[in-house]
């Protein structure tokens, strides 16, 4: 079945929040720091209320006086300035709002807004920030950049697993800071209506978290909140935290009695909303002389920013970090994060994968090829003895998951024939015999996505079930609510199939409404891969729930019990009768015109909490050459071989593992946010930050193998993510399997033709 | 990103004459190329506007100039600080005024810039060059300023 939405977007009739225009409405620019650390001394409005069209300026020291200067961030560690107070911690952080009857009168206002800055000395990396020479946030109990201490796993004997070792390797791995940079940057409009109730139309993936979030930071009741989440052009994390601008628009709306829209820029964006990954990770293993791993031990510095703003669930402040063990069958492994505060923007959100999920499989999965080269054992030999294998699921990993399915090795066998490994390795050796340079690079991952289980997932206390409310009309059309909200994963197709299979009726007239909270039922929104697995599953039970009423009708229509029915083949027959039967259709439309003794109507509702995480996996394998002259990389092919358990609409998946395979092609070749040792953040749109186009996108080959989840409805584990988790490690370590004759053991990313070359150069100087 | 700039201006005018041009804010505001406006506070302040432009962005830049004289040493220090479309430029220029002969002065200037937020971004791409015309330009019109004037 065909997306039900792409023909609204392909004619250009998505309605996004920059298309919200409203009677009176006005525009707000914010004004931003140019210093990455520095004392304010004053703010001078003066010019800027002189501007045409401005109709007012606020300030932090005015939304501090109204108890709105600070805003909790979401895993509830810290808080965050909504306009800076007192100094700035970032460039281009908030420092005032100004609002206009036009977009350019606001943007000329904030341009005159005269703020006057004494700098101060920068923090721009973690390891500077340990040593607490500079304390950059004097406002917090502690006075230390240091933010938190995480660990799990057990510490002593993976120390004395690790020592004991014969074979040990290490490996500093650092997944640079990126950003998710979707092409519709973040945006809002707020109105107070004439009852006085906030309406609030803005880019959220996580609706019903904003409403409350709004509550708690403004104080207006909740029921007097109504968020409106329209169509998204791309979130991937991005659009999960609540940024100071929604405060500063809510309050320039409440301020000036008129709507206030702010639509950010590019660079905006770019600076100073969540950025991803930035962790610096320090992995070692331990293994036996054939092979076989003994122990992992991953040391991490994480770099938040200015706040600790990362959208982690509560009890979990480095995510789902503990996965580092991968796919792996280690008997012992320990796992710490340590999180420092920098002059930095602040974030650490999920960029397309669940909490922290790309960073430990990008260490896993580099430090599995360095192993395979140090014990010159051919990298997939390495990774078959190692895998958990697929008679050990439910697997209780090291590090305390419980993996819930899986068949590793199938995935990997259907993989190699696929491309036709043993082809690839017979033409890699003539080319090495021949001074050319190429590399098979693979990725074996698993991820955990789906959070999560409510006695250990929340986010600002609440649980991370999710919700979904199906009505089905008379004519046996119907309409799905849930609490998810899709940015371009294609919810519209994939809930409206899930309820037709569960109902037997038409997809095609299954409506699908995300993104209301007035009329959606409360979820934690869409991001970490969560949308099936747990809404994904409310829907599944729901639409069970419906049926067993719909079963109660059949029952009064076939006059029999409701026991002497049963649900085959799509509709409701009399047990082992299959003349005398009942369509799904014939019954919603009784539900409303002949319900016999049972209530009127056909509707659920379920909020599901999912029992335990999903584990979706894959073998991802890359095919490069590398020019040795110019250290140009190219992408010959590229295989993602997914298992995301039941595929409900396989074009959907496809498309998911599409787009992910870009995303993470352009993080291992091309992204990265970088600052200069003064905390000027140098990658500030899209000359500098790299998105790409379908020119330097590869061709991409797909496959699957399924291994359903044994505790979600439908057997689905989720795959938006898949492959921006596993495909870094595969482009990463096929360059580093080309480079490996010349002794080029690690690069970090993005692997960028100038550094390709260097290394290259660099090698063959050492050499001569 | 920092950028750091030097030369040579020869006046011809005494050493005396130039020490007393380049201690008087009103004279040396005039030196900037493109000024829009200009505000003297004291002996030794000064708030400027230029126009600017850098790659495909134009517009104002407002500055504050402190002078900071060492007479003894017969050098000028310059910190000038601002900035405009959401950039900021600190620069911190010295001008050793050595007498050459009853007619003569070598302007010797030295500077080094500090440039944040978007148009630091641009980099090395169109910055290096527009800022250093904008900085040899000043030093420029003081020489072109002091040489109408004449011995």
């Amino acid at each position: 079945m065909k997306r039900k939405e792409d023909p609204r977007f392909l004619q250009g009739k998505g309605h996004y929040v920059d298309d919200v225009t409203l009677p009176g409405m006005l525009f707000m620019a914010l004004v931003r720091s140019t210093y990455p650390h520095a004392e304010i001394k004053s703010i001078d409005i003066s010019e800027a209320m002189k501007v045409h069209g401005v109709k007012a300026v606020i300030t932090g020291k005015d939304l501090e006086a109204a108890g709105l200067g600070w805003l909790p961030t979401f895993h509830g560690l810290d808080k965050q300035m909504v306009l800076a107070i007192g100094k700035v911690l970032f460039q281009y952080q908030e420092v005032a709002a100004v609002f206009a009857e036009t977009r350019a009168a606001a943007a000329d206002g904030a341009e005159a807004v005269q703020v006057d800055y004494e700098p101060l000395p920068v923090v721009a990396d973690p390891f500077t920030a340990k040593k607490d020479e500079v304390i950059l946030r004097p406002d917090r109990e502690t006075k230390t950049n240091h933010i938190y201490h995480w660990e799990v796993g057990d510490r002593d004997r993976t120390a004395r697993a690790i020592e004991g070792s014969p074979k040990r390797v290490r490996q500093r791995i650092w997944f640079q800071r990126c950003h998710p940079a979707p092409l519709e940057p973040c945006g809002c409009v707020a109105e107070f209506d004439t009852m006085g109730r906030l309406q609030f139309h803005v880019t959220s993936q996580a609706p019903h978290v904003y409403r409350t979030a709004i509550s708690i930071v403004t104080g207006i009741p909740e029921d007097k909140i109504h968020v409106m989440s329209p169509d998204i052009g791309g979130g991937f994390g991005n659009k999960v935290p609540v940024y100071p601008g929604y405060v500063c628009a809510i309050v320039g709306a409440l301020k000036l009695g008129r709507p206030v829209k702010w639509i950010e820029t590019r660079t905006e964006n770019l600076t100073s909303t969540g950025f991803a990954r930035d962790y610096h990770m320090d992995i070692e293993l331990g293994a036996t002389p054939d092979g076989r791993l003994t122990a992992l031990r991953v040391s991490t510095a994480a770099d938040h920013g200015a706040f600790d703003a990362a959208a982690d669930p509560t009890k979990y402040p480095a995510g789902m970090f503990g996965v580092v063990t991968g796919s792996y069958d280690v008997p012992v492994a320990h796992a710490e994060v340590d999180a420092y505060f920098t002059n930095k923007a602040p974030g650490g959100i999920a960029y397309r994968c669940s909490f922290r999920v790309t960073e430990a499989s990008y260490a896993i999965e580099r430090a599995m090829d360095i192993l395979a080269d140090e014990l010159g054992i051919d990298a997939v030999e390495l990774r078959r003895k190692n895998f958990v294998k697929k008679e050990q699921f439910p697997y209780g990993s090291a590090l305390g998951f419980t993996y819930d399915s899986g068949d590793y090795h199938q995935t990997l066998e259907k993989a190699l024939e696929t491309i036709g490994y043993q082809a690839l390795l017979k033409e890699q050796a003539e080319k090495r015999a021949r001074g050319e340079l190429m590399g098979i690079g693979f990725s074996t991952f698993t991820e955990v996505v789906g959070a999560g289980p409510s006695k250990h997932f929340d986010i600002l206390g609440i649980k991370m079930f999710d919700s979904a409310e199906i009505r089905i009309h008379p004519t046996g059309a119907g309409i799905v609510r849930t609490g998810a909200k899709s940015q371009g994963q294609g919810h519209e197709t994939t809930w409206a199939q899930i309820v037709a299979e569960e109902l037997g009726l038409d997809p095609q007239n299954i409506m699908v409404e995300e993104g209301d909270t007035d009329t959606a039922p409360y979820g934690l929104g869409t991001y970490a891969s969560r949308s099936t697995p747990v809404a994904g599953a409310a829907i599944a039970t729901a639409a069970r729930r419906v049926r067993e009423k719909a079963k109660k009708i059949a029952a009064h229509l076939l006059e029999v019990g409701e026991g002497d029915v049963e649900w085959t083949d799509y509709k409701f027959q009399v047990k082992g009768v299959p003349a005398r039967s009942v369509t799904m259709k014939q019954v919603a439309f009784a539900a409303y015109t002949n319900p016999g003794p049972n209530e009127p109507g056909l509707e659920a509702t379920n909020y599901y909490d999912p029992p335990n995480m999903t584990f979706p996996n894959g073998t991802y394998i890359a095919v490069v050459e590398v020019d040795r002259e110019t250290g140009e990389v190219t992408i010959r092919r590229f295989l993602a071989v997914d298992d995301c358990g039941t595929v409900i609409n396989p074009l959907v998946v496809e498309g998911q593992i599409h787009g992910g395979l870009t995303e993470g092609f352009a993080i291992a070749f091309m992204q990265e946010i970088q600052y200069d040792a003064d905390g000027n953040n140098l990658n500030t749109n899209f000359t500098d930050y790299l998105v790409p186009t379908s020119l330097e996108t590869p061709h991409w080959e797909t496959a699957n193998t399924v291994t359903p989840s044994p505790h979600h409805p439908i057997g689905a584990k989720g795959v938006g993510e898949s492959p921006n988790v596993g495909s870094p490690a595969a482009f990463v370590n096929a360059v580093i399997d080309a480079l490996s004759p010349l002794g080029v053991r690690h690069l970090e990313m993005p692997v960028t033709r100038d550094k390709v070359w260097r290394a290259i150069r660099d090698a063959e100087a050492g050499k001569t | 990103m920092k950028l750091q700039y030097s030369g040579q201006e020869q006046i011809p005018v005494d050493a005396g004459t130039v020490w007393t041009f380049v201690n008087d804010p009103d004279k040396v505001g005039h030196c900037l190329p493109e000024l829009v406006e200009m505000t003297v506070h004291d002996p030794t302040h000064l708030d400027a506007v230029v126009k600017v432009g850098v790659g495909p962005v134009r517009g104002k830049f407002r500055f504050k100039f402190e002078l900071q004289p060492d007479e003894a040493a017969r050098r000028m220090n310059m910190k000038i600080s601002g900035g405009g479309f959401g950039s900021a430029l600190d620069l911190t220029a010295g001008a050793d005024i050595v007498g050459v002969d009853a007619s003569s002065t070598l302007l010797n200037w030295s500077g080094e810039a500090v440039m944040r937020g978007p148009i630091a971004a641009v980099g090395g791409r169109v910055l290096d060059a527009q800022a250093r015309k904008l900085v040899e330009q000043t030093f420029a019109n003081v020489r072109m300023t002091l040489s109408a004037v004449g011995p």
